[in-house]
């Protein structure tokens, strides 16, 4: 099987099938180099990341399919699922043929798989919006820990900025050690070292303190029901949560 | 009192009001301001009894004058009293805005002396989350029935939402549950709040500078089970609600038996079963072009157990079954069982570039358990156990609840019939000895 390794960005995937076109044997697959797993029967090309390149194929989605697809394909990027290159690149030629009405193709199962993950991503970028806990350090700055499943890091940011406008913050992605940093209404992802140790101002213990005793006296004991509220709110994101 | 008994009291006492909601509205941040709103409404947590946290929901006030039977605030009850002053409300409020744990405050009060008096209370604490914090997130204000038109309308340019809780869906149980609260005070201010909404309406269609009054509309709660009135006639008095004032939502709430009085019944948990049908059929009266007498009526006034209202409401009806899934209109694929909003309209989105296979419709997310019966695909009838009700009814019933004989917990509770009183914990306790 051809399969094309891209080094696991988006702008390395967009070059990928920037390539397929070009290039004489078009691939079955594209997977991120740290995904792949090497087998006997597979023929591997490297593809060379090229910000060129991934601009021809960024602008010919959004001209040429739809700036919803584009918006899919980048959602569906996000996910980090091993098999989203070959997705994204199947979908894709199927968009370049049939042109924006894509998405109407509910059935199609190289929309659907697309669409799928990129319902994921959105349903935990809307959870994560409420999820976020800022903590005050000193010098009035707000932190915030998160640990998403898929890379929705800079689909909350914009959020937050807007809401937040007048509040300096950081929100760390744990897992992959990037954190979203606004400053006067400015926010930019950089990469964060993992020994960083934000220190707490004093007040902050006091109103978590009130959040937690908010937290459990809002509950109506009568009605107790927990598996409802794992079903809402997954035991995965708990680690973050200030009142559990 | 330290702010965090009061903070205890005062949510503690809150926490019967259902609404939670934040959506409906689109208010901006504005410069050197905080927060804005989101349209669709965002959860922040969920606590232990599976209920959403979007709003900080507290009393202002619980020490009230009145004497509502089913009230835990009433004045003949010996509770811990507590009243917030508007300065710890806004405090509270920005402090826990800015660490994300809420959408914005949902503030509502017991009768604190009168009910005006009440109202420019509530009033003076928006004012200073607006003009003094600059805040622009979401505020759930209660209207106080009886309280001065005038301070509703003041009340109604600051907030996003209000509401007024009816609470007793009928004049008799108002009568005998809470002797000081009239309907017409009740129904006086909803009527306000609905004429002000239109008419700021109509004035930001012409000047986009315009005051904005209570944009995400308005909300009222009835309670489920601390009276005898059935289903019917609570589902007719919110139909008239949606009709007549135009309001957003209508929220129920399962009484919960916090007190002992002769006029109350004596249930021993609260009534969620009624409750989430009530919420089922509220739905299919705003989305899914249902009306309340189609679902219920004077000889069948209380919904069944065990299915839900537009499943009942389909074997009622089996002769308009089974709908062809490629040619039924979108209003007649909303009625099938199993088949909702958004995946009605991914089925005439899909069916308009090629005919939808019954695989497809499972990818559509159809629950197909349900629907299968109610519908054909491409000409074919897929259901298990062909069009009889009786059938129907057996293949639907949730596998747990046929051999076991119906335990208190599932039974539609009725006012007049009193269950046998085990709870399960204690059946336990008597086979383990332990009591």
């Amino acid at each position: 099987m051809m399969i094309y390794l891209y080094d696991g960005s988006f702008e390395g995937l967009l070059t990928a099938i920037y390539e397929a076109y070009y290039l004489k044997d078009s691939p079955e697959k594209m997977i991120a180099e740290t995904d792949f797993v090497p087998n006997l029967l597979d023929i591997t090309v490297t593809i060379e990341t090229n910000t060129e390149k991934a601009d021809k194929v960024y602008n010919s989605i959004r001209e040429k399919i739809s700036p919803r697809s584009l918006r899919n394909v980048y959602y569906a990027f996000l996910s980090e699922d091993p098999e989203v290159g070959s997705y994204i690149y199947r979908y894709l030629r199927l968009g370049w043929k049939m042109g924006k009405r894509i998405d109407e193709y509910l059935l199609e199962e190289r929309v659907l798989a697309v669409h799928q993950l990129c319902q994921k991503v959105n349903k935990e970028r809307h959870r994560m919006l409420g999820l976020v806990r800022f903590q005050q350090l000193q010098g009035d700055y707000y932190y915030a820990t998160i640990d998403p499943d898929h890379n929705i890091l800079a689909l909350i940011a914009p959020h937050f900025q807007s809401r937040m406008g007048d509040q300096s913050w950081m929100i760390r992605d744990e897992k992959r050690d990037i954190a979203a940093v606004c400053f006067k209404g400015q926010w930019v992802i950089r990469e964060i070292a993992r020994g960083f140790i934000p220190r707490f101002d004093g007040e902050e213990s006091q109103y978590q303190h009130l959040w937690r005793e908010y937290f459990s006296s809002i509950s109506i004991e009568e009605r107790f029901n927990p598996s409802l509220q794992k079903k809402n709110m997954p035991k995965r994101y708990w680690k973050n949560l200030v009142e559990k | 009192m330290e702010l965090q008994e009061k903070l205890k009291i005062l949510s503690d006492s809150a926490k019967y009001d259902v609404s939670c909601s934040s959506s409906g509205s689109n208010r901006k941040n504005v410069k050197g301001g905080i927060g804005n709103a989101a349209y669709s409404g965002i959860c922040h947590s969920w606590s232990d009894d599976g209920r959403c946290i979007s709003l900080l929901k507290i009393l202002y006030s619980n020490e009230c004058v009145y004497d509502c039977v089913y009230c835990v605030n009433r004045v003949t009850n010996d509770v811990p009293r507590a009243s917030f002053t508007p300065r710890e409300v806004a405090e509270l409020t920005i402090n826990f805005y800015r660490r994300n744990y809420i959408e914005g405050l949902f503030l509502s009060s017991a009768i604190v002396k009168n009910p005006d008096h009440t109202m420019e209370g509530l009033t003076e604490v928006v004012r200073i989350l607006r003009e003094e914090h600059r805040f622009n997130g979401y505020i759930h204000l209660k209207g106080i029935p009886g309280a001065d038109a005038a301070l509703i309308t003041k009340a109604g340019h600051y907030v996003d939402r209000m509401s007024v809780n009816i609470e007793l869906p009928s004049n008799e149980g108002l009568k005998l549950l809470a002797p000081q609260k009239k309907k017409e005070n009740i129904l006086r201010p909803m009527g306000q709040i609905n004429r002000q909404i239109l008419q700021s309406r109509e004035e930001r269609k012409r000047f986009k500078g315009a005051n904005t009054f209570v944009p995400a509309g308005q909300s009222t709660q009835l309670m489920v089970g601390a009276t005898k009135d059935h289903d019917y006639k609570i589902l007719k008095l919110t139909e008239g609600l949606y009709n007549s004032y135009q309001l957003k939502r209508v929220y129920y709430s399962a009484y919960v038996p916090v007190l002992q009085h002769p006029n109350l019944p004596k249930l021993i948990n609260p009534p969620t079963v009624r409750e989430h049908r009530l919420y089922q059929a509220d739905w299919l009266l705003r989305f899914y072009g249902f009306e309340a007498g189609e679902l219920l009526d004077e000889e069948n006034p209380n919904f069944d157990n065990h299915f839900d209202p537009k499943t009942d409401w389909a074997l009622r009806n089996i002769n308009l079954f089974p709908i062809e899934i490629n040619k039924a209109e979108y209003e007649m694929l909303l009625r099938i069982p199993g088949i909702g909003i958004r995946s009605a309209q991914r089925i005439i989105t899909a069916r308009r570039m090629a005919p939808v296979t019954y695989d497809g419709l499972k990818k559509i997310g159809v629950v197909m358990k349900r629907a299968q019966h109610f519908m054909t695909c491409q000409g074919k009838y897929y259901g298990e156990v062909g069009m009889r009700v009786g059938l129907i009814k057996q293949f639907l019933l949730p596998k747990e609840t046929k051999p076991k004989t119906p335990s208190w917990q599932d039974r539609q509770l009725s006012f007049f019939t009193d269950m046998a009183p085990y709870r399960q914990e204690a059946i336990n306790s008597i086979i383990t000895g332990e009591l």
